[in-house]
This record gives structure tokens, sequence and C-alpha cells, in this order.
């Protein structure tokens, strides 16, 4: 109980002793060199902007290294490599002690007994890897994150480290999200062949390490996905007319971490004219599930209808090709392209749908979907916002298609209060999903950021993402102060809302996380990082 | 109750007043940044080229004699109290031996002044003459075009710094960058189309750590660099714009446009030739020289010498841009920026300057320059090149005001065709210090 009542000033102390006017970066010597960074993110729920309510105290310790064991063919100072001229050890390890159920006796009381306190504490590797550089290959063995694609924010092509939204969604830059993985990224380098310039081949496989992105449905955590409704778990289900309780079983279906299970995916990328491309393919699992409702074990007694699902990680081809051009002459802009073809894409369909839909009757298929995503760049001069520098505006339209549909789809449900003869039942939740997926889903992004200040010290940006479909969106107003070289002070305001209507739409917008759900999760956040 | 003592009027009180308003004005005169001023400066005869004592440190009692040397829109920041300039000898700086031996014929320049069909491996115009209508264009090209100006390990260190020398910022960072054209050869044959490579990577503070920057720029001045950018936080590179040139880069006191004096378009401006000039400049500094001047902003207890310069008058064309005038003053010998200045749009006041430090590899046998604080570089590699290489820059924004000051620990390094295919590849830009 010491460590834990005293926890956040001891950190707080921690901080406040460290040398503040020291180098950046710590460098062993010529071959190894160190840098990370401490930060205190708070976040501050101000649901519907009347009331607010500390959610988090997030307090991260990364520490990031490099290695550079072998120069110039010659390994550790004396051993001759040949040909494998440079080779690198890198990691990245990170641990969180999340202070706010110390904080907070609400939070820590909502976990009585024995269990642990969800997210509290985390202490990882999250990425080790050694790089290998023996021209024209290169190799980077280890557990690490590999992105492609030209989306920003929104996957298509970038599927192959799954992500990480228990605790913060995805409201965080996602290098920090990824699922790091354990992995062999082999790149050949060809260089001019034809027309084409700047070409390589890319391999990437990932023998067992099967991951799946992570999402918290328990309501007492502050950034639980529930659905459109309440935070709450169903308990109750109506059978015909009656109300039942409900014993939900779900069963972990997720692919073992075995051989069996491996991953794999190529990359050819190269430059023709002034257009960069690149043609991608990728054979893995779905990051998401969806459950395979298991009719044998599906059981009414006179109180209680006992179902049980099994999630299910689809097995999945994604074929890609992406593109930029950069236009200098009339826009003044940098235009890119990302196309996918996804097959395997795991869907929920609604009970009793009909048995061409639903062979099985397990609410339960998967669909195949493209993606087009087009984006343009451009650092804009605006004088009467910025006299001193560009504003870098990026925009780009997310079209989603699924092209197999059926009514039956469902996207996201939520859980509702029972009510029974128009009566609210007290303590009693239901689960419903009344969202059908659209064949044609949209979203659009743009983003403006610049730096003010002498030394461009003080950092804003605006984010804005609306699904013009459920008139969802969201917002974000960011400003980083650069204090020092060391110091770095952010504060960052996320609204979510939406214009009309209920549907909550497939991008986890405004609507699953804005008022109109009544469960508003506009938020204040505001960080401390001291950077070395 | 009679009239205060402070309001009787006193002759001498008016006297007094009226020296010390005479004495602003003047002071206010001498340290005119304005672009009329800067031009009556060029226009009032030029210094003898052997003006200054070698051999001595002149110091702020020395300012009569500096004056002449010093651009005047400089004077401000470049006279203080415990300035030190060591004057040396005019040295002579030649270029490799085999500069100029492998230039092919058959360039020229077309009618907007842009070189057309030069690959490189000497001077485009080895010959200027201020009668030549197009000598300004051709100065220009000579610089752009200069020995020394690519094939190094270039690990930087950049201070912002505002007034009193508060320091705002810190950066480390290193360039890698390496001559394609090299006249009747190219470095990677199938590259011909290019006339540089660059790669930098940005090494602190950790913001901005693992920020890497590939360039591409192509012999044909029509064509646009290409650009890629990985950031960490992205792990994936992306496409950059290369025609916006006039923002102000990662928060330092230039624009791309600023760089080496000039890195803009031939086309998009008007050029005039304003003859020569004597000034002095760090053309072979002993060292990476300390920053001093009541603000730290400016080299001091560093080494100059007189050196004759081509004095360049480059106008935007554009109504958008921010300057109305850009002056530059460039080395006759071996066609490197030594000042440059740039004036505000708004009101013909100095917006901009910048100044640059260099050193002569030759003179790498006697004195060696410090080494990075963060890497250990073989500088015995710099001997026998031949060139002068950048050993570092003040860029100072007058409308702040504030100053970007730059080490470089430059070292030469030469690629091989595989090497540098193998380096300067977007492959190579795919995954980065994170």
């Amino acid at each position: 109980m010491t460590f834990r009542r005293h926890g956040l000033p001891a950190a707080l102390a921690l901080l406040a002793a460290l040398p503040f006017t020291s180098e950046a970066i710590v460098t062993i010597n010529d071959d190894l060199e160190l840098e990370g960074f401490l930060q205190a993110q708070n976040i501050l729920r101000t649901p519907r902007m009347d009331d607010a309510e500390f959610v988090m105290q997030r307090n991260t310790a990364q520490i990031e290294g490099k290695y550079y064991f072998l120069k110039d063919s010659t390994a550790f100072g004396r051993f001759n490599t040949g040909k494998l001229e440079e080779a690198t050890f890198s990691f990245v390890g990170r641990g969180v002690y999340d202070s706010i159920y110390d904080a907070r006796p609400s939070y820590h009381d909502a976990f009585p007994g024995n269990q642990s306190l969800p997210g509290e504490f985390e202490g990882k590797v999250r990425e080790a890897y050694v790089d290998l550089i023996l021209p024209p290959f290169s190799l980077r063995l280890g557990k690490q994150q590999v992105v492609w694609g030209e989306t920003d924010n929104f996957r298509a092509l970038d599927v192959i480290n799954p992500l990480d939204l228990s605790w913060h969604w995805s409201w965080e830059s996602w290098e920090d999200i990824r699922i790091p993985l354990w992995m062999a990224r082999g790149v050949y380098d060809i260089g001019k062949i034809g027309k084409l310039e700047e070409s390589f081949f890319e391999l990437v496989y990932i023998p067992w390490d099967v991951r799946h992105n992570i999402i918290s449905t328990d309501p007492r955590r502050p950034w639980a996905f529930t659905g459109v409704g309440l935070a709450e778990n169903p308990n109750s289900v109506f059978v015909g007319s009656q109300l039942k309780n409900l014993d939900l079983n779900v069963i972990d279906g997720s692919p073992g971490r075995k051989l069996e299970n491996g991953q794999a995916g190529f990359r050819f990328k190269a430059v023709w004219g002034d257009v960069d491309f690149s043609v991608n393919y990728f054979y893995g699992f779905s990051a998401d599930a969806r459950g395979v409702l298991q009719n044998q074990f599906t059981r009414l007694d006179p109180t209680t209808l006992h179902v049980a699902y099994k999630t299910k990680y689809p097995r999945s081809h994604v074929l890609g090709f992406t593109a930029n051009y950069s236009e200098e002459k009339y826009t003044q802009a940098v235009f890119r392209l990302e196309t996918t073809f996804t097959t395997g894409v795991p869907v929920t369909v609604a009970p009793g749908a009909p048995l061409s839909v639903d062979p099985e009757q397990d609410q339960f298929e998967t669909a195949r979907r493209s993606v087009i995503m087009l984006a343009a760049d451009r650092p804009t001069w605006i004088k009467w916002l910025n006299p001193d520098r560009t504003i870098f505006l990026s925009s780009q339209i997310f079209w989603r298609r699924w092209l197999d549909i059926s009514h039956s789809y469902r996207g996201i449900g939520g859980v509702f209060p029972a009510e029974l003869n128009g009566v609210v039942q007290p303590g009693r939740f239901i689960s419903t999903n009344e969202d059908r997926i659209d064949q044609d889903e949209v979203v659009m992004t743009f983003s403006a950021s610049t730096s003010y200040g002498d030394a461009g010290l003080l950092q804003p940006r605006f984010v804005f993402a609306f699904d013009p479909r459920s008139t969802g969106a969201y917002n974000q107003l960011s400003v980083d102060y650069l204090l020092s070289s060391h110091v770095v002070l952010r504060f960052q305001q996320n609204l979510f809302w939406r214009i009309t209507g209920h549907k909550p739409g497939p991008w986890q917008l405004g609507d699953i996380w804005g008022h109109s759900g009544g469960n508003s999760r506009h938020e204040s956040v505001f960080t401390f990082i001291y950077q070395f | 109750m009679g009239i205060p003592r402070t309001a009787h009027f006193s002759p001498w009180n008016l006297l007094l007043t009226a020296v010390l308003l005479l004495g602003a004005v003047v002071a206010h005169a001498a340290d005119d940044q304005g672009y009329q001023a800067l031009r009556d400066w060029i226009a009032a005869g030029n210094p003898a080229d052997d003006g200054l004592p070698a051999g001595q440190h002149l110091g702020a009692k020395d300012r009569g004699e500096l004056e002449a040397y010093i651009p005047r829109t400089a004077w401000t920041y470049y006279f203080f109290d415990d300035m030190d300039m060591e004057i040396a000898a005019h040295g002579h700086y030649p270029p490799p031996d085999t500069w100029g031996k492998t230039v092919k014929p058959g360039y020229s320049l077309d009618e907007r002044g842009v070189l057309k069909g030069f690959t490189g491996g000497g001077y485009p115009f080895p010959e200027v003459t201020a009668d030549d209508p197009m000598v300004a264009q051709k100065v220009i090209w000579n610089m752009l075009w200069r020995p020394g100006q690519n094939d190094f390990d270039m690990p930087m260190v950049t201070w912002l710094r505002g007034e009193g020398g508060k320091l705002d910022r810190k950066m480390e960072y290193i360039s890698v960058t390496a001559n394609y054209a090299k006249g009747d050869e190219c470095l990677v044959p199938g590259y011909e189309e290019v006339k540089s490579k660059r790669i930098m990577e940005f090494r602190s503070p950790r913001d901005m750590a693992g920020a890497k920057d590939m360039s591409v720029s192509f012999v044909d001045h029509d064509r646009e660099d290409s650009g890629w950018l990985y950031m960490p936080a992205q792990r994936k590179p992306r496409r950059t714009l290369a025609s916006e040139r006039t923002s102000e880069l990662m928060g330092m006191d230039m624009i791309r446009e600023d760089l080496d004096g000039f890195g803009g378009k031939v086309h998009e401006n008007n050029w005039t030739y304003l003859g020569t000039r004597n000034v002095v400049a760090t053309i072979n500094v002993a060292d990476n020289p300390e920053f001093g001047g009541p603000n730290q902003w400016v080299p001091n207890k560093a080494r100059w010498e007189i050196r004759k310069a081509h004095v360049l008058l480059i106008e935007p064309k554009s109504k958008d841009h921010p300057y109305s005038h850009r002056v530059v003053f460039i080395d006759a010998e071996n066609f490197w920026t030594l000042w440059m200045f740039a004036f505000d749009k708004e009101d013909d006041q100095l917006l901009r300057m910048s100044q640059h430090f260099m050193k002569y590899t030759e003179s790498y046998v006697n004195e060696k320059p410090q080494q990075a604080p963060y890497m250990t570089l073989d500088t015995d590699k710099n001997l026998g090149q031949k060139v002068l290489m950048h050993l570092g820059e003040t860029d100072i924004n007058a409308k702040k005001p504030h100053a970007t000051m730059t080490h470089c620990y430059t070292n030469k390094r030469v690629f091989s065709s595989a090497r540098a295919r193998q380096y300067y590849s977007l492959r190579n830009m795919i995954s980065g210090r994170r």
C-alpha cells in the first residue's frame, strides 16, 4: 500500500530530480546510444462539457537504444564480417503506471477482492530487433512494427501489426499502440530497372506471433468499447415476450501462436517518372473478431438463457496498391492513393437471417471488402494565421465498400435498459444490434498543423474526421509547447459529436463516444513529457 | 508655490537633449539595415584588398577600419564590445587537380538564364566578366556547381537563440551527401539525370530524433527535387513537396531558398550584377568558431580574411515572395557564398541574413578542427581533397529578432557507386532509428 499511496508523488519527485540541463540523447560511446522519455498524461473527461472527472493518470517511462555493433564489415571492432557491412541492435522498452487507481478510490474499489486493476501496470520490451545490412539486401529480425500504405489513421494496408485499443482507443500515436510482432523483414534493393527507379522488393514473414487488436469491453474501464448504448454488460434477454436472465459465455477462439499460423506478405515499391508506387500483398489473420454462435451450447432453462459465442479471427488476403505524386507546378500538393482488396473480413449476422445469408445459423460470416483512399498534403501560406511558416494541410477521403453485403449484416450494437411492458427493469440490460451495415462507408479527414514562436516551439494541430453517412465526427485541438530540449507540455481536447440521427457508423467516431448516446467522452488531456 | 525645479527651462538642458537626440540619429543611421543603405555601402567604393593588418586581432576599437569590409546591414550584430577578429593574409584555395577536366561541352544558358545540359565536373563558367548580360546568373551557376558542396558526412549542431543569448532549442543532426553528376561520368551509371542526393537524419531532441529526409536534386534545373520524409511516429516515409521554398525550416531562422545564400530557382528571379566588393569572410577558419556578441549570434575569436566577392542582386518575381531584394556576396575565387542579406517586401528592411564559415581541406595538416560532440570522424581523409568545407553558419532573422547558429563537423566521404546506390535508396527510407 505504501507504493500505492505514494506512487504519484514519488514519480513526480523522480521527474523533478532529473538533470534538466543535460544533453538530449545519451551517448554511452560511439557505439551505443540511449534516448527515451518520461511522460505523465492526465485525462479529464468532460461529458457534455458541463462536468469533469479524472479518468486516467498514465505515467510512462520509455527507453530506446541502438547499439552499433558492426560497422564497416567489422564486428565488435575486431571480427571481419565480409559482405555483411553493418549491423545494429535496437530496442524499445516501456513501463507504465496508471495512478488513477490510487488517486480515485472509486476506481480502485470498482475492482473488489483480488481482481487486478487493468492497465495499472505495464512493463515490456516493445521492440527488439537486429538490422543486418548486406548490400543489396537488408534484414530486420525481431520484435518490430512494419507499416505499409499511404493512409493516416485508418487501416487498409497498415494491417500487419494489430492495435492495442484498450486504454485510449486509437487516440494515441499509433507508434505507441501498435502491437509489435516477432517477424523477419527482408528488403532486396533492385534500384533502376527499365523506367522504374528506386525499386525494391520487401518480404515480411511472421512465423508464429499471431496477435489481434486488443479491445476492452469492461465498462469499468474509461475507454471500454461498449457500443452505442450504456456502459453496462448485458445480463438479460427477451425470449419471445419473456425477459430472461442471460448467461453469456465467450470462448476465446484466437489462433494460437504456432508455426502453422504463420503470416507473410510482400511489397514491390518503385518510382515511375514522378510517381512513387507500390504493390502489396499480405496473407494473415483479421485483427478483429466476431462471435460465432455455438448452437450446441445454447440452452434455455426457466429463468436463464445460456448462450456461448466463440471469437473467430478469419484468415485474410489483403492485396493493395499505393501511389503518391508530388505536383509541384499547379497545385503544389502531394497526392496520395491507397487501394486494397481484402477477403476474410468477419461480420456479425443478425439472428434469424435467412439460410442463404447464414447457412450455419451461427450469426457469423466473412465478406470481401475494398478500399480506395485519396489524399492530398499541402504546405499552405495563410499569412494572417502565420506570417512566418506555412500551415501543413492534409486531407483524405477513405471509401470502403463491402463487396459482399446483406441486409442481415450488422455493425456496432449496444446495451440498453430492459423494458417490459413499457417499464424499465432496474438493473437489467439487454444487448441489441440494429446497426445495419451500409455497403459503402465513407470517412473524410482534415488536419492542419504549424508552429509559432521565434523558434517554432508552439505547435498547434487541428484534426477533424467526419462520417457523412452517420454524421458522426471527431475533433482534436492540441498544442505542444517545447519548453526546452527536454520538456514538452501538451494539451489536447478531444470532441466527439454528430449532426443528426442515431446511426453509429463504422468508424468509431461521433456517436459511439459522443453525447447522443448519453456517454459523452469529450476529454481534455494534459501531458508532461521529459525527453532525453 | 513655485514652478517645480525639474520643469525649469535651461539652455544646458536643451543642449544636452539636442546632443542625445543627435547621437540617437547617428547611431540609427550607422545601424541602418535597409536595402538602400546596403546599396549605398556597396556603391561607396571598393576598399583595398590589403586594407586590414594581417596577423593582427581587431576589436571594437577598430570599427572604423572594419566598416568598409563588413556589409553595413550586419554591423548591428558584428560590432560589439569584446569582439575579436583575427585577420589572416589573403589565402589562395585552389580546386581539386581534376576540377574542370571532365566537363562535358555542349551546355548553355537559355533565355531565362537557366543552365541546360551541364553535368558537373567543374565550373560551368570558369571565366565571368562584368559586361556579360548574364554574368549574375553565371556566378550563381558557378556557386551551385562549386567544388566541395557534396561528398561528405556532416554531423551538425544547431543552436536557436533569442536576444540576450537565450537558448530556445538545440538540435543535432547528420547530413550525408553524394555528388552524382561528375561531368563525363555519373557516380551511379544509369542515374545521369541526378545531380546529387542527400540524406539527413535528426538525432536530438527526441521529439525530432529519427526524422530522416532524403532529397534528390537533378541536373535539369526545371525539375523539382524529389523528397521523402521518414517520421518515426509514422514509421513510414512520406513524399514531400519541393517547390514551397519560403517557409521557415524546422523553427530555424532560414527558409529553404536561403540555403547556401540562394537555393531557389533561377528563372523565378530577376538578376542584377552589382560588381565585385572586398569583404571580410570566415573563409578558412581554424576551427568551428565560438559565438559571441550580446546575443551570441555571430562568430567571435574567428579567423577572417579579405575576400573579393561577386555581389548579386536577386529580386523574386512572385508578388507573394517575402523578399523584395536579396543581396548575395559570393567568393570570386571559389564561388562559395560568404554573406547573404534578404529584405522584407513590406518595408525593404532586413528580414534575414546569413554568414558562412568554411575551412580548406589542406589546412587540416596543421589544424584539426574539433570533433562532433557525439561522434568521432577521421578528418585525415580531408587532406588532398582541395576543397572548402562548410563548418557552419549563422542565420539571423532581424524582425523577430532571433538567430540560428550551426556548427558543421564536415568530413569528406567518397562514395563508391555500389554504396551510393544502396545508401541513397527508398529502401533505406522505409525504416529508421525507430
